[in-house]
C-alpha cells in the first residue's frame, strides 16, 4: 500500500519537476553555484558536509500530507527522509541537533528518522519554502499519521529554517 | 419480615449497588476522557515564545542596521536578519498565531508592522549604509509592540491556563466523588459477596450433614435400597440390600442390575424399573427372590419410585422389603382355609349321604309295599297253594306227595325269608349299621360254597367253577360279604341267563388283586342300562316278568367297595360278565 502511494509521490514529482517554469529553472541554475544549504557536522564522514540545493534534491525525493500546529489544513510537503540524508553523509551519532537561522537549536533523537518517515521539505503545496517564510528547510514530522506525534514534545522538533545539522554520538 | 429484610440484603442491595457502580465508574470515565482531551496543548499556548522571538528578530535586525552602518557587517546579514524578522511576521499572520492576535486585539497592529515591513523591503534587497537610519526608525516600533503583545500573550495564557486548571480541578474533584461512590459501592458488593459466601458455605455443611444422615439411614435401613442411573447401571446398594441379595456393594455399584442378580431381569421386576426411570411409582408385593446359597425364595416387597431433581429424572430408587414371614403366614393361612374347605366339603359328603340314606329309607318303606305285593304275593301264593292242595288231598295224600309239596311251600317261605334278609340287610347298609370286618379269608372255599348253594337251590342249572390260575394268595375281605356278594351274582346270572345255558364262574388275580368274574352267555346289556345297573332300585329293560328287588347289584357293589373291592360290567361283545374285584392279603400292610 505504502509503497503504492510512495511510486505515486514520485511520479508526481517528476511530473512537477517537469513543470518547473523557465524562470524556476533559470533561479536553480544561478543557486546551483551558491553555497551550501545545509551544513551537517559532527559525527558524519570526513567531520563534515556541506550539501547545496543540487545535493539535496539529488537525494531520493519523498511526499508528506500533514497538518502543522501552526497552520491551518493539511499541507503537501516535499523533500527527503531525514534517515536517508543522515545515510548519504554516513552517520554515526545517535542524537542530531538542529539549528535553525534564528539559532533556535533542538536536539532530535536519530532512532525518529527510523520509527517515523521524518523528512526534510523544501517545498510546501508544491511551492519552494524560502527564507522570509519557513525555507528553506523545514523538518517535517507525519503528524496526521501517528497519534503519538501530535504532542507538544515532538512539535518542538519542527526546525523550520534549517541550516545545520550537528550529529552527536 | 425476616423474609423482606433478606430481600432487601440479599438482592436489592447488590444490584442497587452494581447499578450505581456502572453509573459512577461511566460518569468517571467521561470526565476523564474529557481531561485527557483537554490537556493537549495547542501550540498557541507559545504565543509568549513566538512573541519573544519575533521582538528579538526585531532587535536583531535593528543592530545589524546599526553595524552595517558602521561597515561592521554585510548586507547578506541585513537580508538574513531581514528575512527572519519577515518570516516571524508570517507565522503570526497565519491561522493559529492570527486568530490569537486578534483575540488579545493587536491585529491592527500586525498589520500595521507587515506594511512597514512591505515598505522596507526594497530597502534591504538594495541595502545601503545611508538606509540604516531610515530602517532603524521605521523598526523603532516593532519591539515595543512584540512586548506588550508578549504581556497581553502572558496575561491571556495565564487567564486561559487558570481556568484550564481550575476545570480540571472541578473534573478531578468530580471523579473522585465518584470514585469514592464506587469504592462505597463496591464494598457493599464486596460484603454481600462475604455474606454470600458464608451463607452459602453453611448451606453446604447443612447439606454435607443431610447427606451424612441420610447415607446413615440408608445403610442401617432394614430394608434394602439400591438406585440406579438413567443408563441402569446401580449407584447405591445398602447393607440390607447386600444381605438379601447376597452379594456386596462392591460387586454392584456400576454394573446393571441384569448383571448384579437375575432376579432384577425378571420381566415384572425390569417392568417396574422401566416404569420408574419414564417417571411412574410402582410396586410388586411377594416376589419370590432365589439366593443360590439358601434352600428356599425370599419373599420380597417391591417399591420403584424415579429420582428427580427439579423436573430432570436422574434415576430411579428401589426399595426391597424382606417379606417372608408375611409370606408363610398368607400360606399358613391358605392351608388352614383349604382344609376347612375339605372338612366342609367332607361333612357335607357325609350329611348328603346321610339324608341320601334316610331318603332312601323312606323310598324302601315306601317301595315296601309294592315290593311286598310284588315280590312277597309270588312266594306266598306258591305256599299257599301247596298247602291247599296238601289239605285238599287230606288222607289221601301219599307221604311223597305231602313230601313235595310241604318241600315245594319251605322253599317259598326259604325265599320270603331270603327276601326279607335282603331287604333289612339294604336298610342296615343305608342305615350305616353294616360294618366290614376285614380279615385274611380264602376266598375260593367261599365261592365253592356259594356255588355248591346255588346248585341245591337250582338243579337245573350247570354252574362251571374254573381256576384261571391258582391264587398264590388268599383275599382280604369279609367272608361273610364276600359270600353274599358272589350269590348275588351267581342269583342274577341265574334269573338273567337263557335257560339251560350254563354259568361259569372264574377265579383269578395277580399279586395285589383277587378276581372272581361271574359270566353267562346270555343277551348282552342295552347300552342305555350299563350306566344305571349297579343303581339302588334299578331294573333293566330286560327283567320284565323276572322276579327281582333291584337292589342285588347295588348291594354287591356297596359291600365289595366297603372292602376296598369292586363288582363292575366287563364290556364284552359275547354274554355277560360281572367281576368282583378284592385286595389280595398281603404281609406288608
Amino acid at each position: 500500500m505504502w509503497a503504492k502511494v510512495g511510486v505515486l509521490f514520485t511520479a508526481l514529482m517528476v511530473v512537477s519537476t517537469a513543470a518547473l517554469s523557465a524562470q524556476d529553472r533559470a533561479a536553480h541554475e544561478k543557486t546551483k553555484h551558491e553555497k551550501a544549504l545545509l551544513q551537517i557536522t559532527g559525527q558524519v564522514a570526513g567531520g563534515e558536509a556541506n550539501l547545496n540545493r543540487e545535493a539535496l534534491y539529488a537525494l531520493p525525493p519523498a511526499e508528506l500530507v500533514t497538518s502543522t500546529v501552526v497552520t491551518d489544513g493539511q499541507h503537501t510537503f516535499s523533500g527527503f527522509l531525514m534517515r536517508d540524508l543522515l545515510e548519504q553523509v554516513e552517520s554515526q551519532g545517535n542524537f542530531v541537533t538542529a539549528v535553525a537561522l534564528n539559532d533556535y537549536a533542538v536536539d532530535i533523537p536519530v532512532s525518529d528518522f527510523y520509527h517515523f518517515d521524518v523528512i526534510v521539505a523544501y517545498s510546501m503545496d508544491g511551492k519552494l519554502l524560502n527564507r522570509s517564510g519557513k525555507g528553506p528547510l523545514w523538518i517535517v514530522y507525519p503528524r496526521d499519521d501517528h497519534e503519538e506525534l501530535q504532542d507538544i514534545r515532538y512539535d518542538y522538533r519542527w526546525v523550520w529554517q534549517l541550516y545545520q545539522l550537528d550529529v552527536l554520538p | 419480615m425476616k423474609r423482606l429484610g433478606n430481600t432487601l440484603f440479599g438482592v436489592i442491595l447488590p444490584l442497587v449497588a452494581v447499578l450505581v457502580f456502572a453509573l459512577l465508574l461511566t460518569f468517571s470515565l467521561v470526565r476523564m476522557f474529557d481531561v485527557e482531551s483537554a490537556m493537549r496543548v495547542e501550540a498557541e499556548q507559545n504565543m509568549l515564545w513566538v512573541l519573544h522571538q519575533s521582538e528579538v528578530a526585531a532587535l536583531r535586525l535593528s543592530k545589524a542596521a546599526t553595524l552595517a552602518e558602521m561597515g561592521e557587517v554585510e548586507a547578506d546579514a541585513i537580508s538574513l536578519r531581514f528575512d527572519i524578522l519577515a518570516s516571524r511576521i508570517a507565522l503570526l499572520k497565519d491561522g493559529p498565531q492570527r486568530r490569537f492576535i486578534e483575540k488579545i486585539g493587536f491585529a491592527n497592529e500586525l498589520d500595521r508592522l507587515d506594511e512597514a515591513m512591505a515598505a522596507i523591503a526594497p530597502m534591504v534587497s538594495d541595502f545601503s549604509p545611508d538606509d540604516a537610519l531610515r530602517l532603524r526608525a521605521v523598526l523603532a516600533p516593532f519591539p515595543r509592540l512584540f512586548g506588550r503583545a508578549a504581556n497581553a500573550a502572558m496575561i491571556a495564557e495565564w487567564d486561559d491556563m487558570g481556568g484550564r486548571l481550575a476545570a480540571y480541578r472541578a473534573q478531578l474533584r468530580q471523579t473522585i466523588t465518584f470514585l469514592i461512590g464506587i469504592m462505597i459501592a463496591g464494598g457493599i458488593l464486596a460484603l454481600t459477596l462475604v455474606l454470600a459466601l458464608r451463607q452459602t458455605r453453611q448451606r453446604n455443611r447443612m447439606l454435607r450433614r443431610e447427606r451424612d444422615f441420610s447415607t446413615l439411614l440408608i445403610s442401617s435401613s432394614d430394608e434394602g435400597i439400591l438406585a440406579v442411573d438413567r443408563a441402569g447401571r446401580c449407584t447405591l446398594w445398602n447393607g440390607a440390600m447386600a444381605e438379601m441379595v447376597g452379594k456386596p456393594a462392591t460387586q454392584t455399584v456400576g454394573r446393571t442390575l441384569a448383571e448384579v442378580a437375575g432376579f432384577f431381569a425378571i420381566a415384572t421386576v425390569r417392568r417396574g424399573l422401566t416404569r420408574a426411570l419414564d417417571g411412574d411409582s410402582s410396586q410388586l408385593t411377594l416376589q419370590p427372590l432365589f439366593q443360590p446359597d439358601r434352600d428356599g425364595p425370599l419373599h420380597v416387597d417391591l417399591r420403584f419410585f424415579p429420582l428427580r431433581d427439579e423436573g430432570v429424572i436422574l434415576g430411579a430408587i428401589v426399595f426391597m422389603y424382606d417379606a417372608s414371614d408375611r409370606h408363610a403366614a398368607q400360606q399358613k393361612d391358605a392351608a388352614d382355609r383349604d382344609r376347612l374347605e375339605e372338612l366342609v366339603v367332607e361333612r357335607t359328603r357325609d350329611l348328603d349321604s346321610a339324608l341320601r340314606r334316610e331318603k332312601s329309607a323312606a323310598d324302601l318303606y315306601r317301595n315296601f309295599a309294592a315290593m311286598v305285593s310284588h315280590q312277597f304275593r309270588t312266594p306266598l301264593a306258591v305256599a299257599d297253594s301247596a298247602l291247599q292242595r296238601l289239605i285238599r288231598r287230606g288222607a289221601r295224600a301219599e307221604a311223597d306227595e305231602v313230601a313235595e309239596r310241604a318241600g315245594r311251600a319251605r322253599d317259598a317261605i326259604a325265599g320270603l325269608t331270603r327276601l326279607v334278609d335282603s331287604t333289612l340287610d339294604t336298610a342296615r347298609l343305608d342305615a350305616g349299621q353294616l360294618g366290614a370286618r376285614r380279615v385274611k379269608c380264602d376266598l375260593t372255599g367261599i365261592i365253592e360254597a356259594a356255588c355248591a348253594r346255588q346248585r341245591e337251590a337250582t338243579p337245573d342249572r350247570r354252574i362251571v367253577l374254573q381256576h384261571a390260575a391258582p391264587p398264590r394268595s388268599p383275599a382280604l375281605c369279609d367272608p361273610a360279604h364276600a359270600e353274599q356278594i358272589v350269590e348275588n351274582l351267581l342269583s342274577n346270572a341265574i334269573k338273567y341267563a337263557p335257560a339251560g345255558a350254563p354259568l361259569s364262574v372264574i377265579l383269578h388275580g395277580d399279586a395285589r388283586h383277587l378276581s372272581c368274574d361271574v359270566h353267562h352267555a346270555g343277551a348282552s346289556i342295552a347300552e342305555a342300562d350299563r350306566e344305571y345297573l349297579f343303581e339302588r332300585n334299578f331294573r333293566g329293560t330286560n327283567s320284565v316278568g323276572i322276579a327281582g328287588t333291584g337292589i342285588g347289584l347295588f348291594m354287591a357293589r356297596t359291600l365289595a367297595r366297603m372292602q376296598g373291592g369292586d363288582v363292575t360290567l366287563q364290556p364284552s361283545c359275547e354274554g355277560v360278565t360281572f367281576r368282583m374285584t378284592l385286595p389280595a392279603f398281603s404281609q406288608r400292610p
